[in-house]
């Protein structure tokens, strides 16, 4: 039973009822309709092609709003606040979501973060040689990747197909390609996402990218942790506000951080940043998912913690550590 | 003049259709298209006008908002032109009749935008609107749509109580009419044919056609008929998009997971 007392059980038990909440919550929980969804903005991948979820992410209104809305600006003369006004209640939302739980979302909520962690745990099971980090330098590579998808796909492209630059497929371009519309949809049942569409060279390609990238994040998640989530768009759209989050990763380091990186071993997200010397400094990575897994495996007593405003809710010791060590070693047989 | 010409050829047009019953189905003129784009458009392009086709003189109309209000509507012959939703969401168009002691009904939904309420379309559909009633269940989003080849669920209700052992006609404009009964808590499944003719590529270039589910039952000698139509859509799966090829290049994605996993055991990409 003691086992089951970690800050990753935990994790697990939200993660998995947040699951059932956003791919079946329409059945479940509420009734049917759009009209039962709590915000229609939540800074997760909860998908709104999935027609029994209970919510769904920022990421559609906002490029529908790009398209139909904002291009106005450009198309029809219209008023500033006539075609802003949709993308501004839908980043206000997100702005008041990520002051309540920050980048908790994708690390605690986000359906398709979750998925990849249950793949990563069959690997384990399976006997699959775990990459333990990514080197710095690929890291680095892979980082810019989510801005041009936050910039291209979510509000570039959207905004040259409302215009007419670009075709009506380009209207949503990161919905086409996302691996959350593949995956929540199979999970109710659904496979009429999985298609390669011949309606033309753009519908051809995105719907290409988004098969392969389904089946290569699938693969990848049996031995890197998190493979999607380091291109996800929601992240630079939850940086823009993860100032105000109430909730943050704080680090109070000491000269042993120079030599132990546990820290950045356990992070899913191979922020190699988390490693460095700061007094009582926030830490929230753009890349962070707030996992906690670096407070879990820290040796120091009070070095790193979880804050909410001004109360500390977790902080790092060498007895949790211990412990956590130890389940790492009896889970990984 | 021009809106009885139209009538007439909708109606040459459907004949066999929905024969002997009550049922809605858009008007396709230039007038309740224009109506329509001055509301700010209804859900997928439909037009503002609809007729009433197989309507007697007595019929009565009435729209249902979202949130639970009704509006009485008035014909214009057998149509009548929806007034500007000053809601969004799910409003149920009821027509009925009462011709030589039959009861005749109408039902169709429709999605139209304007300020959100916070009312749920289960409340709408829950809500008794005819003596006999066929009710989606559910009723689509209002971003999806009934489409062919996928199959759907639907409740009879008699006085607000499920029907059993019902009969459902299906018919569409170009399938002849098949009929399914209900189970012992009045409900059915079925699954929209892929009955469209000449098949563009491409979402936008495929019109809608019509479906109607027709339901007739008899009590103390009075026979209560009622009907729900609705437009369905080509299936894309069906033309021009393929599901297995979709499910090979994620094979190809997997097995390109895979080669990167050797690549990493030889010590490519190790921290």
């Amino acid at each position: 039973m003691d086992k089951l007392l970690t800050l990753t059980a935990l994790r697990r038990v939200v993660q998995l009822s947040a699951f059932v909440f956003f791919v079946y919550g329409a059945m479940l929980f509420t009734t049917f309709y759009t009209g039962d969804k709590l915000t229609q903005a939540l800074p997760a991948l909860s998908c709104a092609y999935d027609m029994s979820g209970g919510d769904y992410c920022a990421l559609i209104p906002l490029q529908h709003q790009m398209d139909h809305r904002v291009s106005t600006l450009f198309t029809q003369n219209a008023g500033v606040m006539e075609a802003l006004m949709g993308t501004l209640i839908t980043i206000a939302t997100v702005a008041v979501l990520i002051l309540i739980l920050n980048k908790a979302f994708c690390g605690w909520l986000c359906p398709l973060g979750f998925f990849q962690e249950t793949i990563s745990m069959i690997g384990t099971k399976l006997g699959i040689t775990q990459i333990v980090s990514l080197s710095r330098d690929t890291v680095n590579k892979i980082r810019p990747i989510k801005w041009f998808v936050f910039l291209f796909l979510v509000l570039i492209f959207p905004i040259l197909a409302g215009i007419g630059l670009l075709g009506h497929e380009w209207g949503s371009p990161f919905c086409s390609i996302c691996p959350s519309r593949i995956m929540t949809t199979a999970m109710t049942g659904d496979m009429n996402q999985i298609y390669i569409s011949q309606a033309g060279w753009g519908y051809f390609a995105l719907s290409l990218i988004a098969d392969l990238m389904f089946g290569l994040m699938i693969a990848l998640a049996l031995f890197v942790r998190q493979p999607f989530c380091r291109i996800c768009p929601i992240l630079p759209l939850q940086t823009l506000f993860k100032k105000i989050g109430l909730l943050r990763l704080v680090k109070n380091g000491d000269s042993h951080c120079d030599s132990c990186s546990n820290c950045v071993k356990a992070c899913p997200m191979d922020i190699y940043e988390i490693q460095n010397q700061t007094v009582a400094e926030n830490i929230t990575h753009t890349d962070c998912t707030l996992c906690g897994r670096c407070i879990e495996f820290c040796p120091h007593d009070g070095v790193m913690s979880f804050k909410y405003g001004p109360i500390t809710l977790l902080s790092s010791s060498k007895e949790s550590f211990k412990k956590r060590t130890k389940i790492d070693k009896w889970w990984k047989g | 003049m021009k809106n009885t010409l139209l009538i007439l050829l909708l109606g040459t047009s459907l004949w066999g259709y929905g024969e002997g019953a009550l049922y809605w189905t858009p008007h396709g003129c230039d007038e309740g298209k224009a109506a329509a784009s001055k509301h700010g458009g209804h859900g997928k392009g439909e037009s503002a006008m609809f007729a009433a086709m197989n309507l007697d003189g007595n019929a009565t109309a009435r729209l249902v908002s979202p949130d639970l209000s009704v509006k009485e509507l008035r014909f214009n012959q057998n149509t009548v032109m929806l007034p500007a939703p000053k809601i969004g969401g799910y409003y149920a168009m009821v027509a009925e009749s009462n011709v030589s002691g039959n009861v005749y009904s109408a039902v169709r939904y429709l999605s139209l935008h304007g300020r959100p309420v916070k009312v749920s379309p289960t409340k709408l559909t829950a809500a008794p609107k005819a003596a006999l009633e066929i009710v989606p269940d559910p009723l689509h989003r209002e971003h999806d749509r009934y489409t062919a080849s996928k199959s759907y669920r639907f409740l009879v209700r008699f006085e607000n109580k499920p029907l059993g052992n019902a009969n459902v006609t299906l018919e569409t404009h170009n399938t002849p009419a098949r009929t399914v009964k209900t189970d012992a808590s009045g409900s059915l499944s079925l699954t929209l044919p892929n009955d469209f003719k000449n098949v563009r590529t491409g979402r936008s270039e495929n019109k809608s056609s019509e479906f109607l589910l027709t339901v007739r039952y008899d009590e103390d000698m009075t026979q209560y008929v009622s009907t729900f139509s609705m437009p369905y859509y080509v299936n894309p799966n069906d033309y021009w998009q393929s599901q297995s090829l979709g499910a090979g290049a994620i094979f190809i994605g997997f097995l390109g997971g895979l080669f990167l996993y050797r690549r990493s055991k030889k010590g490519v990409n190790h921290g």
